[in-house]
């Protein structure tokens, strides 16, 4: 090449510059204000005890008993160019670390996301599923702040811990993990807890829930339109009404005497977009017939490549976030048999530490998909072993109310919804690497085309799965 | 292990040098082959050898800091073999190469009686002038070989912007060479 002699002296330059240019800039920080239109949200919430709840602006301040103090993170720095910009920008980097240090906490519930993928997902017949390990957890971690004895002790074991000290300690570092709220990202598992006003009730048990959970706590008149309004107001607010379809036919009945609900919204952005100008219509092999749909692609890019004795997969990086998982089962496998799989259920949380996996080209075709779906959690809890707390003569509430009152798990319901499209990266995918005639092959390289029913994970940035789903029809 | 620790060990001719460098580096080596080969096999030779090359290299020499230094021999070994494979035809083009074409001017070639120290001394000059960013964007680029997307990602900015930034300093350098009187 012409410039071999220039190449040549660029390598015996000062050591010191190279040194230089290979530190972190602080300037990376810039990019996370570029995240402007969504590209994947996904939203869920799980509602325990028949109602919902809240914890914002929107709800009356008359129902308020004490609304969730979240940790204070320094805003993200903005305006280089502004006096004080570096103290600014140390402040907010000292905030990132602090939670970071919480990263891993959940790297031990692998047994529960997948105890509990199995349970809610393997039934998925014809339609698409969604389903928020992370959400679940968390209403399971309150639901056993506010049961004892057996109650509590069977949701302990499923969630694997020992104790309630125990639990604590891990949701509280889990939800630190996943909170962010600096002006650029923002990311919260709320939590509420909605008391009838007819009762009375242990206030160091809400006081808990407050400073383990962050949930904010209301008290109002069960089956009045107000309350109802509030509770609906709170859940919307909390999932950007993406599920309002779900949430409007929610009411308390004057018969509830509690409710908690836990929330999760997550967007983020494919570090590299589909490119518009690549999508094709293409056939979809639905259970129930073949459907015409737009599929996205993705080529010569490089990636990873999983498989397993009943499937394939490959992941997506999310900027700033983790990954989506996308899994295929091999042709004639189903859901139901890939979810009994304990090699399949080992691979749903193994956030890519996984033997068999090589690096190469990925020719990417999947689908625009926005799935939503509304589980009846209890049958699949009580597969799992947790029976007393939808028993009236079993379930144990007495950490919140008194002892002679008869309180049960009535109803546990668990919306979802997650949506992905080509957008949503900062500019299109570059490929710095182009062949030139007579070149070698390519290394190996793979068609990863879901075209027929098939699975997705989409973890956070510290690794734990957010949310599970089924596309049995994009 | 510090780098001068490791240093030592090289000079008690210790191998255990060779171990502690690939933990501490080994990774820097690896990536800036990879960068320019995109072949695994490849890049891992590559970064083997430049811990033979170290081996060789110190004593006499002592490298501060020893990243740059590692990371320039497996550089070294990269472009070699690229270049090999590159006269057989069986090599992708690097585009981060092909760039620097730009730098020198249509129809004319480096004045060859210079020797490569006239001309390190000229790059040395002409990369502490420029605005540190700016300098570090351009080593990502054309010494590290980074494409535009990953340089983008690192410094917050657009990958139009990249470009601009890369396109006005390959400017700026041809004109620095032309001035130099370094062509024929």
């Amino acid at each position: 090449m012409k410039s071999d002699t220039l190449q040549n002296a660029l390598g015996a330059i000062d050591p010191a510059l190279v040194a230089r240019a290979d530190q972190m800039p602080k300037r990376a920080r810039k990019r996370k204000l570029r995240m402007a239109s969504l590209v994947a949200a996904m939203l869920a919430l799980a509602i325990g005890l028949g109602a919902i709840f809240g914890g914002g602006s929107v709800v009356p301040s008359r129902y308020t008993l004490a609304a969730a103090i979240y940790p204070t993170m320094a805003p993200y720095p903005k305006g280089e160019w502004l006096p004080g910009f570096e103290s600014r920008y140390d402040a907010w980097r000292d905030s990132i670390k602090e939670r970071r240090a919480y990263f891993g906490s959940g790297k031990d519930l692998g047994d529960f996301f997948s105890q509990t993928a199995s349970a809610f997902l393997a039934d998925s017949g014809d339609d698409n599923l969604v389903y928020s390990p992370l959400n679940v957890y968390m209403a399971l971690s309150m639901l056993a702040e506010v049961t004892d004895t057996d109650t509590r002790k069977e949701i302990l074991t499923l969630l694997g811990c020992d104790s309630i000290e125990m639990l604590r300690t891990k949701a509280n570092a889990i939800w630190n993990a996943n909170y962010s709220n600096d002006g650029a990202v923002t990311s919260i598992l709320a939590s509420s807890l909605w008391l009838s006003d007819s009762l009375s009730y242990n206030t160091d048990t809400v006081k808990t829930l407050a400073e383990t959970y962050y949930a904010s706590s209301f008290s109002g008149k069960m089956g009045s339109a107000g309350y109802d309004k509030a509770f609906r107001n709170w859940l919307n607010e909390q999932t950007g009404g993406l599920l309002k379809e779900y949430i409007d036919e929610l009411s308390f009945t004057p018969e509830t005497l509690m409710a908690m609900a836990t929330t999760v919204y997550f967007q983020a952005k494919w570090e590299n977009e589909f490119r518009k100008s690549e999508n094709q219509d293409k056939i979809f092999h639905a259970p129930s017939g073949d459907v015409t749909c737009e599929f996205m692609h993705e080529t010569e890019v490089y990636g990873v490549y999983y498989w397993g004795d009943l499937f394939s997969a490959t992941r997506k990086r999310l900027e700033d976030s983790g990954y989506m998982w996308l899994i295929l089962p091999d042709e004639g496998v189903t859901f139901t048999e890939l979810l009994q799989s304990e090699e399949a259920l080992l691979f749903l949380s193994s956030n890519g530490e996984w033997e068999n996996k090589k690096t190469l080209k990925v020719n990417l075709a999947v689908p625009k998909f926005e799935v939503s779906s509304k589980l009846d959690l209890a049958k699949g809890l009580k597969a799992l072993g947790i029976t007393s707390c939808f028993d009236s003569r079993r379930a144990d509430f007495s950490p919140l109310f008194e002892e002679d009152t008869e309180v049960y798990l009535s109803k546990i319901e668990h919306g979802a919804t997650v949506a992905i499209d080509e957008e949503g990266v900062i500019a299109a995918a570059y490929v710095a690497m182009m062949m030139a005639g007579g070149a070698e092959p390519p290394e190996d390289e793979i068609d990863f085309v879901l075209d027929r029913p098939f699975l997705f994970v989409i973890t956070g940035s510290d690794g734990l799965p957010l949310f599970i789903g089924t596309v049995n029809l994009p | 292990m510090e780098d001068h620790e490791i240093i030592a060990l090289y000079e008690a001719r210790n191998t255990d040098a060779i171990e502690k460098t690939r933990e501490k580096y080994g990774k820097l080596c690896y990536r800036v082959a990879y960068h320019l080969l995109h072949s695994r096999e490849d890049a891992e030779e590559c970064e083997n050898d430049a811990y033979l090359d170290a081996w060789h290299a110190i004593p006499p020499q002592k490298p501060d800091p020893l990243s740059a230094f590692m990371a320039m021999l497996s550089r070294r070994r990269a472009l070699d073999r690229y270049r090999k494979r590159t006269a057989e035809k069986r090599q992708y083009v690097c585009l981060s190469l092909a760039e620097l074409d730009e730098c020198i001017p249509d129809g004319r070639a480096f004045d060859e009686t210079l020797s490569e120290k006239t001309l390190v001394d000229i790059l040395n000059r002409f990369l502490k002038e420029l605005d540190e960013e700016e300098c570090d964007i351009f080593l990502r680029r054309y010494w590290y070989m980074d494409n535009i997307k990953a340089i983008a990602l690192r410094y917050g900015y657009g990958l139009s912007r990249v470009k601009m930034i890369l396109k006005r300093t390959r400017e700026k350098l041809l004109k620095t060479l032309e001035r130099e009187g370094i062509f024929i």
